[in-house]
């Protein structure tokens, strides 16, 4: 009897102890990565996001007036909070883009290299990009979560931070990738794994300054001196020279990696949007040749380049359709920063008179026949284009503002993000309010995600009072005029 | 106690002792003189003893010394007699009930009054209603459960026991057979419980045959299921399985039902007959039939119904007509009128068959039984069908007086095609018809044109025929998503465990378990080239293997007036679940073909391989003093993988009493009271963390080209979680009075969950989506009053009534680091919140303004919105939780000789319910409330110049009622819902439903007798027959898109659904 107890009191404390639990690691998920595949990941996120048509994730080229929804024109009339935009548009870059950067930087920090300018060069990569995708959140929201932002664990309710520091900060922090990113003999940089420019320093040395001479032009109605500075030494350094340097993505064409007009339109079968006609009335008024690249003539009004009312619904098989040719190509490319917009900066500086750029009128001519010639329209049409009043810059109307705005307009076709920026910074062309509403109601500042008021309460309301509330009618810092 | 000790002795072993006398007799009961099969006969003082045959007869050989014989049954008053043989025992009904019996954890079988808390068991009325889903026929006849069915095919039940108790995590019960633990797992994916589409698979615990089933007990508080560890803190379903009985020959029973089922139509909207297709009043003109002339043709490409008036002298081409492959139709043009079919008509009548034969059997050495049960279904909508065969093997066997060992296995085979998909999904035909439709457009027509001669989909929602494109711009033709778009998927599942009994002593024996749940099941969808989306197929396969192991040392001893029992066990339990989910990419490459292969790009490949394993030890003491006094003492201790080494390790006590009242003596002089007992306890449960939540991750994405890409998982871990707690404490008070004919069990409880585990959200600025915490508090308090009665009982004719009722609060007390609001999920405007200070589930969203408790409208008739003080909407208004304020069920049942009638009333009394259906049913101009004449008697459809257009039900800010009426004319007008807040689609939950009804006949055991049977019955069944009381519009507020934590958001909800058939059972 007793030895039956006792044996049943061992076999307890035999289960107990030594009976070994199974490991709590997860044979199927990676504990470990190299650096390689978290920056590949980090171009991609960025640039799927700046180049989706997806109505849940990006509605920028509805707020640039390029496009306007046919049957559900909720985001074109500027409601967000249906399919929580700011939330999509924020997570993505907060935790898509910019925390897989950081820890990119942290692997590289980690990692042993002989070839300690490979780890200098890897960072400015990364620096690069998460400057560019700090500066698409600033100008979107304006204050966000930047001291205390991506801390993970230590931090899930981070403050908001200043804009106008958070940009000035992202100055500094592009500036010493400039320093670092340096060219020399063997393999240095993430080279395969940068599906953006294969591991060009030089690419990447021309997009660093060429995104310094953006965030110097944004702020040139705010602070001209530093804008001053930032031109001069961005255009000493190196800034697009052409087209072929420019910071655009070319998709493998096999799924998921297609261009995002691919994936609504031609495999979700998707016929949301047509051009606005905002954008087609603004190109058949100045005759401009790359809207045969970009749009198709209309049967209904009898084979005119015709565009929907922005704002109202209308029957998508009435109205012109984007090429699809072009833009639904699965490989359709995806620009972030090019040439064209240099051109326009260099112009705008010159206009100015900042950083000592001159030759306002040869770096407009240049941009548009850049952009012409990208979307393969012929010098000579080109030539034509530029030869009438209504586009040369000298007789075109209005001020340099007008004349810049509108043509860069024109010329960021299909970038909705930075179409909209810059239509906020230089007030031109002049959009369409949606019927019903008037010219101020039409969108300066993206809301803040709705999740955030109950996710990061207290910061969040400290961030909407500070900015002057947590209305898409406040302006950014740099938004003066 | 004794009778503990014997009954166990008598499961362990009868032992033959020499030098015998060999005595005989039968055993009868004493209310209609029919023999007792499986009483117990034994020898007084020893374990000597056997139980009686089919017949009541037992035979025994005495021992020497041997004088007396004591006779027992459950639920029926002892006998002792001198043993002689040719004695005739009569067993009287105990109505003071002392000895029932009750399955309590680890299938331990307790006297109910020795209990000190709450058990509740169903046996006779658990499945009247042939439900093929057990679960949902625990609905309404249980205090403190709360059961939401499906109103899908197969779809999943939702079953919580006293409340939510996890924020984010399964609160789902746990089900036990017969001691041992069956899984019942949900593979739902999240986007089918948020709502956004797919298919409900059903919860793995319908896989449990009903036929199989003796009775069902229902552990509701954690003092009762503490001994099944972590995952009984949510309650135990205590499943008892039929067992052979001791018999002469070979027992045969068969059962055989007939139901069909169909649409409830009080659960669908109605559709307005008197304008079509658009989302305004056009048509489009071209020249199809080519004789020059323009034909007017409907506007296919606009799912709404905002068009023109129906008008039969115009004549119109519809989609019918626009499809330049069918030579018939072509350019054909029909008068434009409403459609003659419409959703009331696009569901059928599904068909329920079930047969099971059991066969049974055994002897005092051992027992059998094998049962085989087949269930085919057909669904409400075309190509759905459900299969399932069920074989069960159960057996028993004594090898010598003191070793024993039972075995239950059982088999299920099920294959399905056809699950109803949910959701706002293409694969879900009500998105359509129930949301964004044409009123136009014919079901028969949908069902007559499905595939074009080409191939080719032919939807009524082509994108722009008249220039050619005929694909569908937003939805299928119904029929292609059924027929072409269909998923199947299947299960085969072995559940089995083996039962060891050695008895060391006559008060102590050693008991070993070894049971495993192993089931592998595979899921493939389709979405067919041509459909509106890009073509898919997806394989998922699965397979789940949980293996435990229980070694208990149980001891009994009477020491006097003193009861005790001991037990002491250790168990040891693996899961293992491994997955693999693969779907094509960039669509299918050959139309038709389902193969991973047949994909455009590299498919997409997702595997998962959880293993956790859980070493326990558990105590169990109990005292009992003169049958007057119980105490239960127990505890469990856990070491958990999931857990971090430093926690993982934890140990959770529970202490319960009861006091019998009617053995006080003041009380037992007052005669009417048969019985009265009052029971109070507290209990702790400890719980871990799910597997792999403790560690880091890296999230693997397709590769580009040869390169690969890798993201952080969006999840932080959290390595310093610890065990989560739930403390409870229960008191009850239960009595019976008049000889059983008035009683009643009142329970109040109150539970606190705190330190849980969960991912919650966060900003995503802190560069993840979800943390893990071990954080926050919540509770829940209820009532629980069950009442039972025999009104009548007057000659053959009685009536037996019951009532439960059950009151749960449910309130969130704090959530993690001062947050007080935790996202479950959103679509579109509505959003379901955990809220500190709230119950479980609020819906939030924009509001109303509310003047004097009206809503308001500015000057120009429209809706003023809550507002923050920045000017913009409010979207966080809360407007309600999804939670019930109480629940209910009366059944009644009313029995005349052989003929019976039971009636079961289910009753839910508040919560709310969000309708995406209602919103967007409205927006669409599909329903018939935006129809017909305003309050002026002019058409709502008019201009407001010409005295149409509706006003809203609202008043000014000034308080003055509303006056200003509105255009209702075309999409974007008065029922827009960007003109209303989401508070107008939140509504009441409340329904009062006549659940169950079945009428049976038992012919009379006197004319079976002639016949080569023992028992013939017949019934008449029906469920779900009518919706007595509703609050909701037209949809069936007990909808919902799966089981788990997401509930009351109504999206795509498919009518509910009525049984009504026919069941005959034979035993021989």
């Amino acid at each position: 009897m007793k030895t039956i107890i006792k044996s049943f009191l061992l076999a307890l404390v035999v289960v107990m102890a030594s009976c070994d639990l199974p490991n709590n690691i997860d044979p199927k998920s990676a504990t470990a990565v190299t650096s390689d595949v978290l920056f590949t990941n980090v171009e991609i996120s960025l640039f799927n996001q700046i180049g989706s048509v997806n109505v849940n994730r990006n509605v920028f080229r509805l707020l640039s007036q390029y496009q306007t929804e046919v049957t559900y024109v909720t985001e074109s009339n500027y409601n967000f909070s249906d399919r929580t935009l700011p939330d999509t548009h924020w997570g993505i870059l907060y935790r898509d883009v910019l925390a897989n950067a950081e820890e990119t930087k942290k692997i590289l920090n980690n990692t042993l290299f002989t070839d300690k300018q490979e780890l200098k060069n890897k960072l400015a990569q990364t620096e690069v990009l998460e400057v560019y995708a700090y500066q698409m959140l600033v100008d979107a929201f304006g204050n966000v979560p930047y001291t205390e932002a991506l801390q993970g664990d230590a931090n899930s309710r981070p403050k908001y931070d200043d804009a106008k520091t958070i940009y000035y900060d992202l100055v500094t922090r592009l500036d010493k990738a400039i320093t670092d990113l340096t060219a020399d003999a063997g393999s240095n940089t993430f080279a395969s794994a940068d599906v953006l420019y294969g591991g060009d320093v030089t690419n990447w040395l021309a997009f660093a300054n060429s995104l310094k001479l953006r965030i110097a032009l944004r702020i040139a109605d705010v602070d001209a001196t530093k804008a001053g500075t930032m031109i001069t030494q961005a255009v000493a350094s190196g800034v697009f020279t052409s087209q072929d340097q420019s910071a655009i993505l070319h998709y493998t064409g096999v799924t998921p990696y297609v261009n995002s007009y691919y994936t609504e339109y031609v495999l979700n079968a998707r016929r949301d949007y047509v051009p606005s006609n905002t954008f087609i009335d603004k190109l058949n008024s100045l005759n401009d040749p790359r809207l045969t690249s970009w749009v198709t003539t209309s049967d209904y009004y009898g084979g005119i380049y015709k565009g929907l009312t922005y704002g109202t619904a209308g029957r998508y098989s009435r109205f012109s359709h984007f090429v699809d040719g072009i833009l639904f190509n699965p490989t359709y490319p995806v620009i972030i920063s090019d040439y064209v917009e240099v051109e326009f900066l260099l112009a705008e500086a010159a206009a100015r008179t900042l950083g000592g750029v001159t030759g306002a009128e040869q770096h407009y001519n240049n941009a548009i026949n850049a952009s012409m010639t990208y979307w393969g329209v012929s010098s000579a049409d080109a030539a034509t284009y530029l030869s009438q009043p209504t586009v040369a810059y000298t007789t075109a109307p209005g001020t340099w503002k007008q004349k810049i705005g509108t043509q860069k307009w024109i010329g960021l076709f299909d970038r909705g993000i930075e179409a909209w920026n810059e239509w906020r910074r230089l007030d031109y062309p002049t959009l369409n309010p949606p019927a019903g509403m008037v010219y101020s109601d039409i969108p300066v500042r993206f809301p803040y995600p709705y999740n955030e008021n109950k996710l990061n309460g207290t910061n969040y309301a400290a961030a909407a009072k500070a900015i002057g509330g947590d209305l898409t009618s406040t302006k950014l810092f740099w938004d003066k005029y | 106690m004794r009778k503990v000790i014997t009954l166990l002795c008598l499961i362990i072993g009868i032992s033959w002792a020499a030098a015998q006398t060999r005595v005989s007799g039968t055993v009868v009961s004493g209310d209609d003189g029919q023999p007792v099969i499986g009483a117990s006969v034994l020898v007084k003082g020893t374990n000597i003893g056997t139980i009686t045959d089919s017949e009541g007869k037992y035979a025994l050989s005495l021992p020497a010394q041997a004088k007396i014989l004591v006779f027992s049954y459950v639920g029926m008053t002892i006998v002792e007699k001198e043993a002689k043989t040719g004695l005739k025992v009569t067993l009287q009904t105990d109505s003071r009930q002392i000895n029932e019996v009750v399955v309590t954890a680890l299938g331990i079988k307790r006297e109910k009054k020795a209990l000190g808390y709450s058990v509740q068991e169903l046996n006779s009325d658990l499945n009247n209603a042939k439900e093929s889903n057990f679960v949902n026929a625990i609905s309404g006849k249980v205090s403190g459960v709360q059961i939401k069915q499906a109103s899908t095919m197969g779809g999943s039940a939702n079953i919580l026991i006293r409340g939510n108790k996890s924020f984010i995590g399964n609160n789902q019960a746990m089900f036990v057979i017969d001691g041992v633990p069956v899984d019942n797992s949900n593979t739902n994916s999240t986007d089918v419980a948020d709502g956004l589409g797919g298919y409900d698979y059903g919860n793995a615990a319908s896989d449990i045959n009903s036929e199989d089933i003796e009775s069902i007990s229902i552990l509701k508080g954690a003092a009762a299921s503490a001994l099944y560890g972590s995952r009984a803190a949510n309650g135990v379903i205590l499943v008892t399985t039929k067992k052979g009985k001791a018999q002469k020959g070979v027992g045969i029973s068969v059962n055989s039902g007939l139901l069909f089922t169909s649409a409830d139509k009080s659960t669908l909207p109605k559709i307005q007959k008197e304008y079509g297709a658009g989302y305004g009043d056009y048509f489009d003109y071209a020249d199809i039939n080519g004789d020059g002339k323009d034909e007017t043709i409907v506007p296919t490409y606009d799912d709404a119904s905002w068009g023109h008036k129906f008008d039969p002298t115009l004549k119109v081409v519809d989609w019918v007509g626009l499809d330049p492959f069918d030579k018939v139709n072509y350019g054909r043009q029909v008068p434009w009128v409403a459609a003659k079919h419409d959703i009331r008509d696009f569901f059928e009548t599904g068909a329920k068959y079930s047969n099971n034969i059991a066969i049974d059997g055994g002897n005092e050495k051992g027992t059998y039984r094998l049962s085989y049960t087949n269930v085919s279904e057909k669904g409400i909508m075309p190509n759905s069908k459900m299969n399932k065969n069920n074989a069960a093997f159960s057996g028993s066997y004594n090898f010598t007086k003191n070793l024993s060992f039972d075995s239950n296995v059982s088999y299920t085979n099920d294959a399905n095609v056809g699950r109803y998909g949910t959701g706002y999904d293409p694969g879900n035909p009500m998105q359509s018809l129930g949301q964004w439709f044409q009123s136009n457009v014919d079901i028969n027509d949908l069902k007559q044109y499905v595939v074009s001669s080409n191939g080719a989909q032919r939807t009524w929602n082509y994108g722009d025929p008249i220039n050619g494109d005929l694909s569908p711009i937003y939805h299928n033709n119904i029929y292609w998503t059924r027929n072409v778009n269909y998923e199947n998927d299947g299960r085969n599942r072995l559940f089995g465990y083996i039962n060891a009994k050695y008895k060391i002593a006559p008060w102590i024996s050693l008991e070993g378990r070894a049971s495993t749940d192993y089931y592998s099941e595979m899921q493939e969808e389709r979405i067919a080239i041509g459909s509106n989306q890009t073509s898919k197929y997806s394989k998922y396969l699965r397979t789940f293997i949980e293996t435990n192991y229980d070694v208990m040392l149980k001891a009994n001893r009477t020491f006097g007036e003193f009861t005790t029992t001991g037990l002491l066990g250790v168990s040891r339990r693996r899961n293992e679940v491994a997955s693999t989910y693969a779907y094509t990419v960039g669509g299918l490459l050959v139309p038709g073909f389902y193969n991973l292969m047949n994909s455009k790009s590299p498919i997409f490949t997702k595997e998962n391989d959880e293993l956790l394993g859980v070493n326990s030890g558990y105590a169990n003491f109990t005292f009992g003093y003169n049958s007057f006094l119980y105490l239960d003492l127990s505890g469990r201790v856990d070491k958990m993988s999931t857990l971090p080494s430093a926690n993982d390790t934890y140990f959770y006590p529970s202490i319960s009493g009861s006091i019998i009242l009617s053995e006080i003596s003041a009380l037992k002089k007052f005669k009417p009271l048969s019985f009265a007992k009052f029971r109070l306890n507290y209990a702790e449960v400890g719980n871990g963390a799910p597997a792999y939540s403790t560690g880091k991750y890296y999230t693997q994405n397709t590769n580009w080209s040869t390169l690969g890409v890798f993201s952080l998982s969006s999840v932080l871990s959290n390595p310093n979680l610890k065990p989560e707690r739930t403390r409870s404490i229960e008191a009850g008070l239960e009595a019976n009075f008049f000889e059983k004919r008035i009683g009643f069990d009142l329970s109040l409880y109150k539970t606190n969950s705190i330190d849980q585990i969960m991912p919650v959200n966060i900003s995503r600025a802190s560069g993840y989506n979800q943390r893990y915490v071990n954080s926050g508090e919540i509770e829940n308090k209820g009532v629980e009053f069950s009442f039972n009665a025999t009104p009548i009982k007057v000659g053959g004719f009685t009536w037996d009534l019951r009532v439960n009722w059950t009151k749960n609060v449910n309130k969130v007390i704090s959530l993690y680091e001062g947050v007080d609001n935790i996202l479950l999920t959103d679509s579109w405007d509505i959003s379901l919140n955990l809220a500190k200070g709230q119950p479980y589930g609020i819906l939030r969203g924009t509001d109303f303004v509310y003047t004097n408790g009206k809503r308001t409208v500015d000057a120009t008739g429209h809706y003023l919105y809550a507002t923050n003080t920045d000017g913009s909407n409010k979207t966080d208004c809360n407007l309600g939780t999804v939670l019930p304020d109480w629940t209910g069920g009366i059944s009644s049942t009313f029995s005349y000789k052989g003929l019976s009638l039971y009636l079961l009333v289910d009753i839910s009394k508040g919560g709310k319910v969000y309708s995406v259906d209602q919103k967007y049913g409205v927006a669409t101009g599909l329903f018939a409330e935006t129809a017909g004449l305003n309050d002026k008697g002019v058409a709502k459809r008019d201009a407001v110049t010409a005295g149409g257009g509706i006003k809203y039900d609202a008043v000014y800010a000034d308080g003055k009622v509303n006056t200003t009426y509105i255009d209702a004319d075309t999409w974007g007008t008065a029922w827009d819902y960007d003109q209303i807040p989401t508070a107008e689609y939140v509504y009441d939950a409340s329904y009062v439903k006549l659940r169950e009804l079945s009428l049976s006949y038992t012919i009379p055991a006197k004319l079976v007798k002639k016949t080569p049977f023992t028992k013939i019955s017949a019934s008449f069944v029906g469920r779900n027959l009518w919706i007595i009381h509703k609050n909701t519009p037209y949809f069936d507020p007990e909808t919902s898109q799966s089981a788990g934590n997401i509930q009351g958001i109504a999206d795509g909800a498919y009518p509910s659904t009525r049984t009504l058939g026919f069941n005959v059972s034979l035993s021989f």
